[in-house]
């Protein structure tokens, strides 16, 4: 059931048809398109709520802008240091929203396309936000043999989320790394910068229990 | 303090006599490891605590803290050393700490539970000399990695460094360097093997400007962390040969390229850099000479294929690390379309060796083809793991077994895997071949950047050829389509081998692909791709038979071919297993022998982990024998330890 009303009569009812796109008004027969129903928008957090705009009043930069152009000042405005300056910022900022690379963009003077050509190469770039805590489960040679699989496929059944995606409560997100050079040590995740070598599967609470 | 520039060898002579003079012999000090893989086994906090506990005890200011970088036993960690008794102890946690220095440090003595102990004999050992493994090996280039602090210059000039560079810019000619390095035979340490005389000479004759050359320490290989290793613990020494190859070549700006995942490395490669800048070795005029040079470190985003050398130059470009076809030779046409000269790490370290000893010295180290040593980073199911550097032509058996001390709790060696995901799996027959670069490529695996992975009887063949296609194809740029659309197939083929749904002609499909690809990829990704499937293949033919006829996987490794079975006659009945069991599937209880439920079992293996009665059994391709009778008692045990 969908509620539609007119723009032709202003007639508004409860539509109970079978089709997709097009209803029929009751009142004065105008066809009437039925919109799809949209997805909830996501909740908006604080990040979002931070200004949009990019100038005030006496031309300073503020926001996203003057994030990016204190970045790239420090690179001196160089087109080749793109891929450092987009990993200070992902540094700095947890992830790469769409308004950053645009900013990028416009201020390095880059078509976006190069941007995010790059952006989406590297592994080591987030479009999306991160949790709190990042996990990196190291899924090298040496670390697979001694049983790093077994530990990737606990965490997520622990976490409940495949590779790549964030908990619901956005505490952890979970990565793979190909190689972390901790190789004697296997199996070993590190959690934002703390490294966890020789684990156990059994480990996994106890160290999990420790970030918030 | 006030630096001053060091403007003549006359200088550096002097400075590094005031540094030696300066230090006292008897000096206390205590020197921690804080390279990346203690840090993993927790040195900072050993750290801190013992910071914290000299401060209570009074005596900060009569001892001298000092961090290192490590020594090669990574597993070893965190290790500690005593100074002027170099006593060397392993394994501390910050426990330990407060005992250290009531003891070894205030009243001399030893604490034997902390020394090293030999994994074979269980004898203990105060000093690295005396350990068994390092009796086999020879250092060169990690002399004086876990000895030198990293993070001071002074450090490195007082054992001799800077020396080379010195005699190169005021005792050697461009032309000489290279003749030097020509006659050493040195050849390229990233893997490839190319001879790096030559390309330096070609770099030095293209005629275009300016020129560059690169430090490659973009080392994706899993399994392999020497480049790490050198470039955390002792960065000047592939400062000075990177500096002295800029020279030889007349290269004014040079890149130092490192991996995202090496923070520690960037840090610390980044502090020689300046640090040398201070003391005018390097940046305009150095050494009072009239050459300029300057180096920038860029920072990796984590892509494999950037390791490639040109998908490296066109990442420094700030573009996509995608390689090029070669036709023309990145010496002549690399960064920014200019003649490039780009090594390995290790490449670069041996330089300052061979300026001071001579490129005769380094030919007489090795076997004919491959001069000089190579480091491996000895991982897997070995018991002494760690980085060891061994003269070229050392056999692998000795390899393995004299330095490494053998297989993981004593199990049986099935193959070892050298050169990373472009690399070989070695069978048992072939461990009497001697390493080299030319020797492993006959059996058809390389050399690669020295990663060297047991393996032994609990993997399969077929699922760690499939890892290695599985870790191409994710990093693969997607440029070429052999490369790209093969390992797709390949990784989809295997996968059903591995989960027991192989046909019988999918071997025959796996060698089409890789014969394609090894004849058509782009760069030496691809073509060496299937590297890892075709020695699998050619020594392991019967696991793989057995994968796709039988169903069976003789390993055990393979999850959809494996069943887990708890031996009635074994199990203990200790509920352990039964409580850490996440989907609930032991049945049993106290006093009662458990029992897995094959429909809720999800092959987790925690149970096969935590069992202290070795009563969890693997099956592959065998029926599971039946329940036993409800309430059967298990017959006792002692607990093995």
């Amino acid at each position: 059931m969908v509620k539609l009303s007119c723009h032709h009569c202003g007639h508004s009812w409860d539509y109970q048809g079978k089709t997709k796109y097009y209803a029929t008004c009751p009142n004065c027969r105008y066809k009437v398109r039925i919109q799809p129903e949209k997805p909830p928008k996501p909740e908006l957090t604080k990040r979002d709520l931070e200004p949009r705009k990019t100038l005030t009043k006496d031309k300073k930069l503020i926001g996203i802008a003057a994030i990016v152009n204190r970045v790239i000042e420090r690179y001196q405005h160089d087109k080749s240091m793109l891929i450092q300056i987009l990993l200070q910022l992902q540094n700095d900022f947890g992830w790469l929203p769409r308004e950053m690379l645009t900013e990028v963009s416009k201020q390095l003077e880059i078509p976006l396309n190069r941007v995010y050509q790059i952006a989406t190469f590297y592994k080591a770039f987030s479009l999306a936000p991160r949790g709190r805590h990042l996990i990196r489960v190291c899924m090298g040679t040496s670390c697979k043999v001694r049983g790093g699989d077994r530990i990737l496929d606990q965490m997520r059944k622990k976490l409940g989320i495949e590779k790549g995606e964030n908990t619901p409560d956005s505490r952890f997100t979970l990565e793979t790394v190909n190689c972390l050079g901790c190789c004697a040590l296997g199996p070993v995740i590190t959690i934002d910068d703390e490294y966890y070598g020789n684990l156990k599967t059994a480990d996994l609470e106890k160290i999990l229990s420790k970030y918030s | 303090m006030t630096v001053n520039k060091i403007n003549s060898a006359k200088d550096l002579v002097d400075f590094r006599r005031i540094i030696i003079e300066k230090k006292d012999p008897l000096e206390p000090i205590i020197a921690v490891n804080v390279s990346t893989c203690s840090v993993a086994l927790g040195a900072l906090k050993v750290l801190e605590t013992l910071k914290k506990e000299l401060e209570k005890s009074g005596i900060k200011e009569k001892i001298r803290i000092k961090e290192v970088g490590c020594a090669g036993l990574c597993e070893q960690g965190p290790m500690v050393i005593i100074y002027p008794d170099e006593v060397y102890y392993f394994r501390i946690k910050p426990e330990d700490v407060p005992e250290i220095i009531s003891k070894t440090i205030k009243r001399k003595q030893i604490i034997e539970r902390l020394l090293y102990q030999d994994p074979a004999t269980g004898k203990r050992v105060s000093h690295l000399d005396e350990i068994p493994s390092y009796k086999h090996q020879l250092k060169l280039l990690t002399k004086n990695n876990g000895k030198i602090d990293p993070k001071k210059i002074e450090d490195y000039i007082s054992v001799n460094g800077y020396t080379a560079l010195s005699k190169a810019l005021f005792e050697m000619q461009p032309e000489q360097i290279i003749e030097q390095i020509k006659t050493s035979n040195l050849r390229g340490r990233g893997g490839g093997g190319f001879p790096t005389g030559i390309k330096w000479e070609t770099t030095r004759n293209a005629k275009d400007d300016p020129k560059y050359v690169i430090v490659n320490c973009d080392e994706g290989d899993p399994g392999a962390f020497m480049d790490r290793s050198l470039l955390e613990d002792n960065p000047h020494s592939i400062l000075e040969g990177l500096i002295i190859g800029a020279y030889a070549i007349g290269a004014y700006e040079g890149y130092i390229y490192v991996r995202e995942e090496y923070p520690i490395a960037a840090e610390n490669v980044f502090i020689a850099i300046t640090q040398a800048k201070d003391y005018g070795l390097l940046g305009k005029k150095i050494m009072g000479s009239n050459f300029n040079f300057d180096v920038k470190v860029q920072r990796g985003a984590g892509a494999f294929v950037s390791g490639e050398s040109s998908a490296l130059m066109t990442a420094i470009e700030g573009k996509i690390g995608e390689p090029r076809p070669k036709y023309v030779h990145t010496a002549v046409k690399g960064l920014w379309g200019k003649p490039t000269c780009l090594n390995n790490v290790k490449t670069w370290a041996t330089i300052p060796l061979i300026i001071i000893k001579g490129g005769d010295w380094l030919k007489s180290i090795g076997t004919e083809g491959s001069s000089g040593t190579a480091i491996f980073s000895l991982v897997g199911k070995i018991k002494n793991t760690g980085l060891v550097e061994v003269p070229m032509g050392i056999t692998l058996r000795n390899l393995i077994y004299k330095i490494g001390g053998g297989v993981k709790d004593d199990k049986k060696f099935k193959a070892v895997q050298t050169g990373g995901p472009s690399g070989g799996f070695i069978p048992e027959k072939y461990l009497d071949l001697q390493v080299d670069f030319d020797e492993l490529d006959r059996v058809g695996s390389m050399m690669g950047s020295g990663g060297l992975v047991v393996i032994d009887e609990d993997n399969c063949m077929v699922d760690s050829a499939r890892y290695f296609v599985d870790f191409l194809l994710e990093e693969s740029c997607g440029k070429c389509i052999p490369c790209r659309e093969g390992l797709r197939v390949l990784s989809k083929t295997l996968g059903n081998i591995c989960e027991g749904k192989g046909e019988h002609d999918d071997i025959g499909t796996v060698e089409d692909i890789a014969l394609t690809m090894e004849n058509a990829s782009l760069c030496a990704l691809g073509t060496t791709a299937t590297n890892p499937v075709l020695t699998s293949l050619k020594y392991f033919r019967e696991e793989w038979d057995q994968h796709i006829k039988d169903k069976r996987c003789i390993a055990k490794a393979c999850k959809s071919l494996t069943d887990y079975y708890i031996d009635p006659k074994e199990c203990q009945a200790c509920l352990i297993c039964l409580r850490e069991c996440p989907t609930k599937a032991i049945e049993g209880e106290k006093d009662q022998v458990h029992w897995i439920n094959q429909e809720k079992c999800e092959k987790c293996g925690i149970c096969y982990e935590v069992c202290k009665f070795d009563a969890v059994k693997k099956l592959s391709g065998e029926p599971i024998p039946s329940k036993p009778a409800n309430g059967m008692k298990p017959i006792r045990k002692g607990v093995k330890q």
